[in-house]
This record gives C-alpha cells, structure tokens and sequence, in this order.
C-alpha cells in the first residue's frame, strides 16, 4: 500500500501523525496512517474505542479540536492538493462540496432550531449561485432520495425518530454531491432493523452518485456488507491493510485474527468465547516495539528486533504490520 | 426445575404530557433457576422497563411477580430489604453506574456496610474476594472510576452486585458499551460466574449474537409487549414472527461469500402512547391486514414456542 499510491488517487493519507496534548502528556492518537482511495471506491476503517479513527476522519476536514492537538503531520492530499495547507476559503469550498462527513450522533449533529429543510438548503446554497427557492426544492429533493416526505420538510429535528434524523444527516450530506464522504459510525447510533435501512441507502446512493467513501466502524459486519478495502488501526497505526477479502479470508495480523475470534458466531455455538487478553496500551506511552506485543498470543523475544515501522506485503496489496507474517504461519 | 421468576400480565405504564406511555403491556413469562433469559428487541420497546420492574425498582401499574413462589408486588418494607439482598443489578454504563467519588474499594463495599451483620475485618476480606472473583488486580483497589477501563468498570459493577450473594441478576446491556475484545472477556466471566454460584440472569440486549451465546430461552419485545418467546435455536432456526425474521435477517454477518436475504421492513416504529388495541407491528409489517387491528394474543404455535401473531399459521404453513 505504501508505494504503490499513484496519481490518479482521488483522495490519499500519507504518513498522518496526529498528537494531542492532555495536562502533561502527549497522547499519540495517530502515527504514520497512509491510505489511498479512488473515485467510487469504499474503504473500512476498522478498530476499537481509541484507536484513532475518528481522528483521521476529522483531520482529513481540518476539523480537528485546536485547543487540544499538539501536533499533526504528514499530508491529506484531495485530488493532489494538501488540505493541512488549504487556507480558510480553500477550505470552506472543499467541506461539504467536496469531502463531507456523516457523523455518528444524529441526534447532536443537527441544529435544533432549524427546520431540516433549511438546514440542508443552507449548504447548499452557500456552494450554489441559486436563489433560496432552488435551495429548498434541492432539499426536498434530498430529503425525498433518503426516503423523507416533502411534507415534512418544515419539521424540525426533535419531530423525527432516531433514524430519520440519521437519514437527514445524510441527505445533508450529500446535497452537495461530494466526492468523497467520510462515514463515521453511521449507524452506531441504530438499531439493527434501521440500521440494514440505512445501510442500503448509503450502498444506494453511492452506486447512484459514484461517490467514494471511507466508512469507520468497530463492526466488521458492516464492513462485509459495504467496503471494497478495509485498514485495520490498533493504537493509532494501520496493522493490516488490504481488500475485503484479504482481511475476511486471510486475515493475518494476530490483532486482526483476535478481533475475529473475539466475535461470538451466529452459526456456530462455542462454550467459551476467544476474547483478546488484556488491554489496548496507554496512548501517552511512547512504545518502542510492537504496539499489539503484550496481547498478542504469539509474541517472542524476537519481536523485540523487528522495527514496527514496517509492513510487510502478504500478497500483492495485502499488508500486515507482524514480522512473522510469512516467515510461518502466524 | 421450579420457576424462580414468574411474570404474570405485567404492566408499567408512566405518565407523559401526550398520554399514557405502554411502556410494558401485559407481559408474561418465567425464569427457570440456574437458566438464562435474553430479553431482545429495539431502543425504545421496554427492555429496560421490563428489568427494573422486575426487581421492583419501579412501582409496577398491573399484574404480579413472583419471586421463589412469592408475590413481590405485595411485599413490605422489611421484606423488599430481603428480597433485594438475593436480586441485583448490572448497567449497561459502567461510566455513569458508579459514584466518581468512592474508591473501587468503596464501591465494592459499601452493599456489605448496608446489610450489616459483618465487621470491619470480615467486610474487607470479602471485598478482597470479590475483587478476586471478577478478576480486578489488587492494586487497583484505591482506584477512582475515571482512572479504570470501561472493562474494568464494569467488573467492578459486577463485583458489587455479587457483594450480597445475590440469586438472581438483571444483566441491563451490561456489553453494549464495550469493545469486542472486552465484550468476549465479560461474558466469559458472567458465564463462569453463573456455573460457580448457580445465578439466574435476565439479560437485556439488542445484540443478536451475544444473545444467542449466553441465553437459554430469547424474549423477544416490541413496542412494549412480547411477541415471540422460544428456547434458544428454536427461535434462530425457525423464527416464526415477521418482526423476529426482520431482525435476525438485519444481523449484519462477517461471512463476505454468502451475504444474508436481508428483509428490509418499510415504515418506522408507532408511538407507545396510547397505542390503542391491535398489533402493534402491523404498521411495518409487510403481512399485515385489516384483521390484524383488532388485536393479538400470545399463542402456543409450537410446543415452548410462543408467538404473538393472528397470522403465524399462514406466514409459516404450520
């Protein structure tokens, strides 16, 4: 994954490193986070509380909390141009219009006081040279797309249960056709029977629209149901990369096959769960060696050697952040 | 094996400005000793309800509960304080279910203080025990909640409710807030737990899967009233309720060759107030029909399979 990036990327994360500083520590949120996505494509991050998703996801719109990052490095490159660099207007036509972003509350993700129609007709028009009345027949249009009735258009979000205000989260945020749209937890907030609604909006939608999308869940159902590529973050770096089906069929980081073990399986009834033994390491801690070393279940003292700094290409696109990867079967 | 809980046509309803919410409606159901009941269903439908009303921590508005043969409706003062030392609580929030000013120690204690009945040295003994039981490192015994793990926190949730030697627990989603790795970790320990002590759950969750691992029998609740009941692998091979299929069929699975038929159910969920005799599915249920507003009952389609739909028959040629 690493060198093979070409031009055509659509959307590319190179080498992110995301700091934060907490009373006197510095928490490592993200090291060294490299991704490409191309038009169309969709790709899973998947990972545990903490790993540093959302954090990728909200620096990939410059919208990360000032007031607490120490440091963020690295480059977020749209169509070729860096958004760490982008100035404010540079940044003020790329969000929403270009790259936007489906957040994972639905219920504080909207202005209250503002009736859904206007809070989508608003974006809209601040990217369009329209009138307010092309904005609004844009929003109801929208709104009718993600299932929502012209007639409730002039409600406000108190009025609509859980999951239709998650569905006008993302007309929301596909007013504007984005190119890209960055999915964080979308359907956390749902339960499982509106979840599969929103699900197949969402796959609807980008088939329709042919937007590329970077999906973050904890789920790896939700990943089998809608990625095409999928980054498995551990303590804020990418131990596994590769397509659907090399992290479903062969997955091959000992966290990856843990996550997968840890899963209790509708076919087939265990006694006992799998779970991953102990916890994920303290973010402030600077580790010098593998950061899944005190969990892992096949760690020896040779771990120590190998620099985790690099992957190690499985099959061709396929990558794993263990030196044992290939050495034998891990 | 006798019933240690038994639930007859219980109701909760609460007050509301719009009208009276059907929060619980005419619920029946038993817990056998030593079993395991998953109670499912969505946000909303009274999973939670159902569970504090069951051990009396809300004031039921109909119907009874027994306890070991016992009505618990009926129980006085004194005898609510015993009944509450065999049945406890686990949250689903260890972040919000524990004081952020007491120790882990504290916590873990302070239901030994309560009781009475043990000194100083006996309570701390106990407290070393339980911390033991559930697997919380000693040195974190003058710990505050913040400073724990969210799997830690609700370990200490669990020592607590084991303080009394309790029979019988409420399990409120005691996973959902965690990560998988430690979701697997928990439910190892409530399983162990229940083989050493011989517990009876009722275990509230949405999570199909983690549902079908820890129970014996599966509830499952909408809107306020039961619809299906069944032993475990009857209700996951033949599910017999439009509403149970839908959600066993929405269970997202990691098997990327065979994607599931998934039923995608049209309409969203009517509100529980006032909600009026006749099915309360019917809304979004792609069966319904003019017979279905006049009302269901819970019915014997199956021996121990109970479900409540006019149309059960015919949806599923029995």
């Amino acid at each position: 994954m690493q060198d093979k990036m070409n031009q055509a990327s659509l959307f590319q994360v190179k080498n992110l490193t995301v700091e934060y500083h907490s009373g006197d520590s510095i928490i490592h949120a993200v090291s060294g986070v490299s991704f490409d996505l191309q038009p169309g494509e969709t790709l899973g991050l998947v990972g545990e509380t903490g790993a540093g998703k959302t954090t990728i996801a909200r620096a990939s719109l410059r919208i990360l909390p000032e007031y607490s990052v120490e440091r963020v490095d690295g480059e977020i490159l749209y169509n070729g141009e860096d958004i760490l660099k982008m100035n404010d207007a540079q940044l003020r036509k790329l969000r929403g219009e270009h790259i936007s972003m489906i957040f994972q509350d639905p219920m504080t993700a909207l202005n209250p006081v503002k009736t859904v129609m206007s809070q989508i007709a608003e974006g809209y028009k601040e990217h369009h040279k329209c009138t307010q009345a092309e904005a609004n027949r844009r929003a109801i249009e929208m709104l009718e797309m993600v299932g929502i009735g012209a007639d409730r258009a002039n409600e406000y979000p108190h009025q609509f249960s859980g999951g239709m205000k998650q569905r006008v989260v993302i007309a929301l945020a596909l007013a504007c056709s984005p190119k890209v749209l960055i999915a964080d937890e979308p359907t956390t907030a749902l339960d499982v029977t509106i979840q599969a609604q929103v699900l197949d909006l969402i796959k609807g939608l980008r088939n329709e629209l042919g937007t590329a999308m970077i999906l973050i869940t904890h789920d790896l159902g939700i990943v089998a149901d809608v990625c095409d590529k999928v980054c498995v973050i551990y303590a804020g770096r990418i131990v596994e990369s590769g397509t659907k089906e090399d992290i479903f069929d062969h997955p091959t980081h000992p966290y990856t096959q843990g996550l997968f073990a840890a899963l209790p399986d509708l076919e087939h009834d265990v006694p006992r769960l799998k779970p991953i033994e102990g916890l994920p390491p303290d973010p402030s801690q600077e580790r010098r060696f593998c950061d899944f070393l005190d969990r892992c279940p096949h760690r020896c003292r040779a771990c120590k050697a190998f620099a985790k700094d690099s992957m190690i290409e499985v099959s061709p696109g396929h990558y794993s952040r263990c030196w044992r990867t290939g050495s034998e079967e891990a | 094996m006798a019933a240690l809980i038994e639930v007859k046509n219980l109701k909760k309803y609460f007050k509301s400005a719009a009208g009276m919410v059907h929060a619980v409606d005419d619920i029946s159901f038993e817990i056998q000793k030593g079993e395991t009941v998953g109670l499912v269903g969505e946000s909303g439908c009274g999973k939670s309800t159902l569970g504090r009303t069951l051990i009396h921590l809300n004031e039921s508005t109909g119907g009874q509960i027994f306890y070991d043969g016992r009505d618990v409706t009926t129980l006085n003062k004194r005898q609510l304080v015993e009944f509450r030392r065999d049945v406890q609580m686990i949250f689903q929030d260890p972040f919000s279910s524990l004081d952020p000013r007491q120790t882990v120690q504290d916590i873990i204690e302070e239901p030994l203080h309560l009781t009475g009945g043990m000194n100083r040295e006996q309570i701390r003994e106990r407290t070393r025990e339980l911390m033991d039981t559930v697997g919380i490192e000693k040195r974190l015994r003058m710990s505050y909640p913040h400073e724990l793990d969210g799997g830690r926190r609700q370990r200490v949730g669990i020592a607590r409710a084991l303080a009394l030697n309790p029979k019988f627990i409420v399990c409120d989603e005691p996973v959902s807030a965690l990560d998988v790795s430690i979701q697997a970790q928990i439910l190892n320990l409530l399983m162990d737990l229940q083989d050493q002590m011989g517990l009876t759950y009722l275990f509230i969750t949405h999570d199909m899967s983690v549902v079908k691992h820890i129970s014996n029998q599966i509830c499952v609740m909408y809107l306020g009233q039961m619809v299906e009941k069944s032993p475990k692998d009857e209700l996951f091979e033949r599910p017999l309720h439009p509403y149970t299929k839908a959600l066993l069929s929405a269970i997202p699975t990691t098997d990327i060759h065979h994607p599931k038929q998934r039923i995608l159910l049209k309409g969203e969920i009517k509100s529980p107030i006032n909600p009026g005799p006749g099915c309360r599915f019917a809304s979004r249920c792609p069966y319904a029909d003019e017979g279905c507003k006049a009302g269901v009952t819970l019915n014997e389609a199956l021996p121990g399979h109970f479900v409540a739909c006019n149309k059960a028959k015919e949806i599923n040629l029995l």
